[in-house]
């Protein structure tokens, strides 16, 4: 069965300066998916949602965001969190986030009366008669993350929403993105924070030097590396470590080292024969993070840390 | 027709925002009352000329030493006489003397006195008097041999009462005198440029605002930057017409309490167009001006990333529009004259430049073409701006037409 798509993008690139921060990137976001975009600082992740919403163009490549091929003329269908969070200071926190709902066509009284209904569901009832400059900065996050959605979207672009919020609040985030989510609505977003990636995204894609690295589901993101195998033994004697595969390297009580090809019993009964016995074992899967570190490369990936 | 009612739209959300952010904040009654202050300086310095210049006029006198009979007969002409002049230019006081033994010696005592400036002092016989003066160009002693010969004439004809007794009867003009429409027109472009001087300019940093506070990005990605420009420069509009018509209420206001004589001067001024479409094309052409040059200034102040930046606009802005008063200026100054027409046809000036032509000039087709030019002007400046903004602070390219697109579409598909 072939997918609906709700963004499609083919050979994305630009240029600034003569430089190309990003060079052909593809893109596919299945109706109502959440779909994460990752990738180290400059990787050109900004730039690209930025272009699949047509607030600057492409200088090569082609997008169809909800079956048009220019963004901009159904802006109104779309919900946009930026990077450097925006709001007019001296507004109140619902005329901020009805404001936002007018740019794209929701009529204020209605957007009056949304605001609060998402700040009381978002655990800011307190706050709607709030001027945004009294308001702190994860709590202003959230008062744009609301007005990002308050039209009620068919498409949603957040960059790096979690950014600068606090565990509470991320948490809320997250209950918000899977509330839109289930509405019907599909979620684009950038972060660096893998937890989040792995708990929320139904697929992901890796960016890195302006070039999608990966693209597909946490899951085959995961399977790109082995399982890894945390073995405790019960007499750890002088020669364990010929035993052992030639990866497995000393962790506190024990040893860590990567799955066997055959599996995993021939060794335990190789290790139960030559007296190590086991006091504990533990076989793990690779975290979303190992995995884009084996994407990106580690020193990319150190840098976005 | 679909994108049309969203640019209206998009456009009016921006307007009512800005509109309201500005008038709904304390600072808005500061730049409402800025006049109060301006006005207020301006009167406590007039006054303060006025009575540096009533007191020297008061310190000023001047004297006829005569004999008593001539001099009741030279006060009379005197009296009769000063009636002649306005209050401004009315001669100073004149005070009679009777002769001392060396009436030569006495006026030129007079002449010298330190606690009065003495302009001029008249002895001798009425018939043949000596009148000292001490400027060459002495007004105040011409003045003295003037009452001194319809004194002497008076005398001679044994009249002590004037000899006619005419009747003043008053006739409207009908039509604009030459001079009346020519000081109308230039009056009302000066009106005008004031306005426009003191308003538009506010345009300049409207944007910078959207800039530093970072909501520029949620405008762009929303809505057409087209809108966003046309949008501010209708807000700061709506806030200059709030401007207006509070003060403009307020002068009419104030000329129900005016005396009738107030308005004499007014009388002459009238637009050869007629007084009620001259007041509905200064109105329009206010409104053209505003929105050419505040979407100049917008587009360009747009372009500035700090307040600093902003602050060194201003000088040129200024520059910039007082050249436009100029060549508007010239144009009414020298109406049958190239620089006139130019003025009319450059879109910047015209404005101005139409609006002096309704004082002199009774057609309303030409108002009709300038306003359409005018209106393209406005929509080209405002798309300038847009576009300079796009390349200079987005770094993008504007949308690529339907044509690009789809070519666009076609070679990502034969390379996939």
């Amino acid at each position: 069965m072939v997918q609906e798509l709700a963004l499609e993008a083919h050979g994305l690139v630009k240029k600034f300066g003569g430089k190309r921060v990003v060079q052909g990137i593809d893109l596919a976001v299945p109706k109502g998916a959440i779909y994460g975009v990752l990738g180290p600082n400059g990787a050109g992740k900004t730039t690209t949602l930025r272009m699949l919403l047509g607030i600057i163009e492409p200088d090569e490549g082609h997008r169809t965001l909800l079956g048009n091929d220019s963004p901009r003329e159904i802006s109104d269908e779309v919900g946009y969190l930026p990077e450097e969070r925006g709001l007019y200071p001296g507004m109140k926190c619902k005329d901020a986030i009805a404001f936002m709902g007018a740019l794209r066509g929701l009529d204020w009284k209605t957007g009056r009366a949304r605001a609060v209904e998402l700040m009381t569901a978002a655990g800011l009832g307190h706050a709607p008669d709030m001027k945004i400059r009294k308001l702190s900065k994860g709590m202003a996050q959230l008062v744009q993350l609301l007005g990002s959605v308050v039209h009620r979207p068919r498409f949603i672009v957040l960059d790096e929403p979690f950014s600068g919020l606090d565990p509470v609040n991320q948490e809320r985030l997250e209950a918000l993105i899977l509330g839109e989510r289930d509405r019907g609505a599909t979620i684009l977003f950038s972060t660096h924070i893998m937890a989040h990636a792995e708990r929320l995204c139904d697929r992901l894609c890796v960016i890195a030097d302006g070039q999608r690295r990966f693209e597909g589901t946490v899951a085959d993101a995961r399977a790109l590396l082995p399982m890894k195998v945390f073995y405790e033994p019960h007499h750890e004697g002088a020669d364990i470590a010929a035993t052992l595969p030639g990866d497995a390297v000393r962790e506190a009580d024990g040893w860590r080292f990567t799955l066997p090809e055959e599996g995993i019993e021939q060794l335990l009964v190789r290790l139960i024969e030559a007296g190590h016995g086991i006091s504990g074992l533990s076989i793990e899967r690779p975290g979303l993070h190992d995995a884009f570190v084996q994407i990106v490369g580690r020193k990319a990936a150190e840098e976005m840390a | 027709m679909k994108s049309t009612w969203r640019m209206i739209r998009d456009t009016l959300t921006i307007a009512r925002r800005d509109f309201t952010a500005i008038v709904a904040t304390p600072t808005f009654l500061l730049f409402l009352f800025a006049p109060v202050l301006m006005f207020g300086f301006g009167a406590i310095g007039g006054m303060g000329g006025a009575m540096v210049g009533k007191n020297a006029d008061a310190k000023q006198r001047i004297y006829a030493v005569l004999g008593s009979d001539e001099a009741r007969d030279f006060t009379a002409t005197d009296i009769r006489l000063r009636d002649l002049f306005g209050e401004k230019s009315t001669p100073p006081e004149l005070i009679t003397l009777a002769p001392e033994a060396d009436p030569a010696k006495q006026a030129r005592t007079l002449l010298d006195q330190e606690d009065h400036d003495v302009p001029a002092v008249l002895y001798g016989p009425l018939e043949h008097p000596t009148i000292l003066k001490r400027n060459a160009e002495s007004s105040s002693a011409s003045y003295l041999a003037e009452v001194a010969e319809q004194t002497a004439r008076a005398r001679a004809g044994g009249f002590d009462r004037p000899l006619t007794h005419p009747d003043f009867v008053r006739i409207a003009r009908e039509g604009s005198s030459i001079g009346g429409t020519s000081a109308t027109g230039v009056f009302a472009v000066t009106i005008l440029f004031v306005l426009t001087l003191m308003l538009s300019g506010q345009t300049v940093g409207t944007m910078a605002e959207e800039r530093s506070n970072k909501v520029i990005e949620i405008l762009a990605a929303s809505v057409r930057l087209e809108s966003v420009f046309l949008g501010k420069l209708i807000g700061m509009f709506g806030v200059a017409m709030v401007f207006i018509a509070f003060w403009g209420g307020l002068a009419g206001l104030m000329t129900a309490f005016l005396p009738g004589e107030a308005f004499a001067k007014a009388d002459e001024m009238r637009p050869v167009i007629g007084i009620i479409p001259f007041a509905i094309l200064f109105l329009v052409y206010f409104t053209m001006a505003y929105l050419l040059l505040g979407a100049v200034f917008l587009g360009v102040g747009a372009q500035a990333s700090t307040p600093r930046e902003i602050q060194m606009l201003s000088l040129p802005i200024t520059i910039f529009q007082m050249a436009m008063l100029g060549l508007a200026s010239a144009s009414v100054a020298l109406p049958d004259q190239t620089v006139s027409l130019i003025a009319r046809v450059f879109p910047f000036s015209s404005p101005f430049a139409m609006l002096g032509y309704a004082a002199r000039e009774a057609a309303i087709w030409p108002h009709v073409l300038a306003l359409g030019w005018q209106l393209l002007w406005v929509a080209l400046s405002i798309a300038l701006g847009a576009r300079f903004f796009r390349i200079g602070v987005l770094k993008s390219a504007g949308a690529k037409p339907r044509w690009r697109r789809k070519r666009d579409a076609e070679i990502a598909e034969t390379s996939v």
